[in-house]
């Protein structure tokens, strides 16, 4: 089985998830857990590092959306950061760019944040 | 005069070699365009200018200069057309843009648009020398905004296909983990996560019949209020995908929750679930191609739930096989393992026990003093619990039989004791003897059980003196026995209702007056035979048919 982890760091308010491996239908419950965790601790502020992501299935994109009006009712977002051209295909393909803010790297998306 | 005519001519053609590499160089359309464009501002001294291209035969303003954002927004719907006179609308916008010249754009092989320019700073008309420039210009720019075009729609093919493939690896990679997740609402998340990826939901509802019981899986609308407008819903009914109009007329109590589809996933060609989904968030519509891929989706999911609960049933049924193994087990070792040999009477004994297994049991006792208790019994239910209560029966008679009660007093004591260990209204119908062999004497107490039957020369005599049957209540009035004097070729039948109520295909009854024939019309030499000739005109009445009740004999023959 195709191996997927998340590290939680935080940089001042916002909280960065880093994405490891493939994210897919059979991992995509990790990546659940931990935006849930998140939630649970009333944190809203969210960006996700892709850089060592390997591979994302739609079922993975759809974790993304399950949680976005959760965080920006609460003037929180998802912000995505650092991906590989491949991952960040799929995620043009299916039309994300329209709704999420999509930056070269995690230091961009983390100072959009601070603005 | 001449020297001026010829710099400017100079000044053209290098305006126009210049045009030509630049626009050469690039198959960026909107590079071309806007090129394309600068070229004849600057070349014609005018301030506005547009091109409108035909794409898939639709007209659509790709790029203009000086036109308001209002402007632009309300360029006219057009399908393709060569001259600005063949379109009302199209002449109406131009004059309203003040875009007062324009001219075709055509490669040698088609017409791909219009260039449109507005009015000359100087106010002056657009000469025939210029007009013939912009031939010209467009001459040489046709090529390059067809490659451009051209490349556009490659790159549109390609990201279909990009899609398609998506789509593809999705379905299969869903097939794979649809089969290996074990759990209801695991399966219906990760539909919902397939389904918001590729087509970014505002709102759905993942619902499903579990036999005819209506569970909402998933929903971002309040659960139970939904619940109750789909409860007045047929769903197994719903064949097609219904759209936002389709659900106003057929389904109006839903319309106040914005779904945008209602999208029935099929089990057999019957719906077993619904996928209801909102509009989706960057407010494309949904294509018929989508829809197709919503369905396979769904179709996955319903399928994978399916056989989760089949998967179920099957584990419980053989849990349940497990159980009547056991119950048959219990039955088994409850049944004498051996006859005994008496001097005055043959007996023979029958327990088969059904698919149920059921509560049937009959046992021999020998009492000390050498006469023998025998009895027949039926206890109420089937599988395990009779089995047990069977076996309490059995426990409450080995013992009562050692303490010297007579038959009537030891059936009351022992229905007091089946009363206090039931609990659940189950009930034993009993039977049972006291046989002295020397004496030939029978005493008997029948507690609520089929009468045995007395055969005497062709006569029957019903063996029903008794009482109540055992374990209903408490005893209130006493049971009462009843003696018999038995003589030579008596024949005594005891039998439960399997017997008598075995049933065929067409489901008849095998009947007391089947069975009471069978013992009058004959006459027989031994117990066994008795027995074989009952078993082989049941066999013969029900013909294969599988049994839901045991069937129990005790057949004696008096010597």
């Amino acid at each position: 089985m195709a191996e997927f982890s998340t590290t939680h760091r935080e940089n001042g308010e916002v909280n960065i998830i880093e994405l490891n491996g493939y994210l897919d239908a059979h991992t995509a419950q990790h990546l659940e857990i931990a935006i849930s965790d998140l939630i649970v601790k009333n944190k809203y502020k969210v960006v996700v590092n892709f850089e060592r992501l390997k591979y994302i299935s739609s079922a993975g994109l759809g974790v993304f959306m399950a949680f976005i009006e959760t965080m920006r009712s609460n003037s929180g977002d998802i912000k995505l950061a650092a991906m590989q051209p491949s991952v960040y295909n799929i995620f043009d393909l299916l039309g994300f760019p329209l709704l999420y803010e999509i930056f070269p790297t995690e230091t961009e998306a983390v100072n959009k944040f601070n603005q | 005069m001449q020297n001026r005519e010829f710099t400017k001519l100079k000044r053209n053609l290098t305006a126009l070699v210049e045009f030509s590499r630049v626009v050469n160089s690039s198959l960026d359309l909107e590079f071309t365009l806007n090129n394309l464009l600068l070229t004849c501002l600057g070349k014609f001294f005018t301030t506005k200018g547009c091109i409108i291209l035909s794409i898939q035969n639709e007209m659509k303003l790709l790029c203009s200069k000086g036109l308001s954002e209002d402007m632009i927004l309300v360029f006219p719907s057009l399908a393709h057309i060569e001259n600005v006179e063949d379109s009302k609308e199209l002449h109406d916008f131009l004059l309203q843009s003040k875009l007062v010249y324009s001219e075709k754009i055509c490669s040698p092989r088609r017409c791909l648009g219009l260039l449109c320019l507005g009015e000359k700073i100087n106010q002056q008309e657009y000469s025939t020398e210029e007009k013939e420039f912009l031939v010209t210009i467009l001459n040489i720019a046709s090529t390059a905004i067809e490659n451009a075009m051209f490349i556009n729609e490659l790159k549109e093919v390609n990201r279909m296909l990009d899609s398609r493939v998506n789509r593809l690896s999705s379905l299969f990679e869903l097939g794979k983990e649809f089969g290996v997740l074990s759990d209801e609402s695991r399966i219906s998340k990760l539909l919902v996560y397939s389904l918001l990826g590729h087509f970014l939901l505002s709102s759905y509802a993942v619902v499903i019949l579990d036999g005819n019981k209506l569970k909402i899986l998933e929903s971002t609308v309040p659960k139970a209020p939904l619940l109750e407008v789909l409860s007045h819903v047929n769903i197994r009914s719903i064949e097609n995908v219904h759209d936002r109009s389709g659900i106003e007329k057929n389904f109006p109590n839903l319309s106040k929750y914005k779904f945008e589809l209602i999208i029935p996933m099929q089990l057999q060609g019957e719906a077993s679930g619904l996928l209801l989904l909102g509009k989706r968030m960057n407010n494309i519509s949904y294509s018929e191609t989508d829809l197709e891929f919503i369905n396979s989706v769904g179709t996955l999911a319903i399928i994978s739930l399916e056989n989760k609960r089949l998967f179920q049933e099957a584990l419980e049924k053989q849990k349940l096989e497990e159980e009547l193994e056991i119950a048959k087990g219990i039955q088994r070792n409850l049944l004498p393992k051996e006859i005994p040999k008496l001097e005055n009477f043959q007996i023979s004994a029958v327990s088969i026990s059904s698919k149920q297994v059921g509560g049937d049991y009959y046992d021999i006792i020998k009492t000390e003093d050498g006469r023998y208790f025998i009895g027949i019994g039926d206890v109420s239910g089937k599988g395990v619990p009779a089995s047990l209560l069977m076996a309490n029966l059995q426990a409450f008679l080995k013992s009562i039989t050692k303490q010297g009660y007579d038959i009537a007093d030891s059936t009351r004591i022992i229905n007091d004791l089946v009363s206090e260990n039931t609990t659940d209204g189950r009930f034993i119908t009993f039977f049972w003897l006291l046989l002295n062999d020397q004496t030939k004497e029978i005493t008997y107490v029948n507690a609520g059980h089929n009468p045995p039957l007395l055969i005497r020369g062709k006569k029957i005599t019903y063996l029903d003196k008794g009482g109540m049957l055992l374990g209903v209540m408490k005893t209130i009035i006493p049971y009462e026995s009843e003696t018999v004097q038995l003589q030579k070729d008596d024949i005594l039948v005891l039998f439960t209702d399997g017997v008598t109520e075995a049933k065929n295909r067409s489901d008849n009854e095998f009947s007391d007056q089947k069975l009471e024939n069978i013992l009058t019309q004959k006459t027989f030499s031994s117990s066994d035979e008795i027995l074989e000739e009952i078993k082989r005109n049941i066999d013969e009445f029900v013909a294969g048919e599988l049994q839901s009740d045991d069937i129990t004999m005790v057949t004696f023959l008096v010597r």
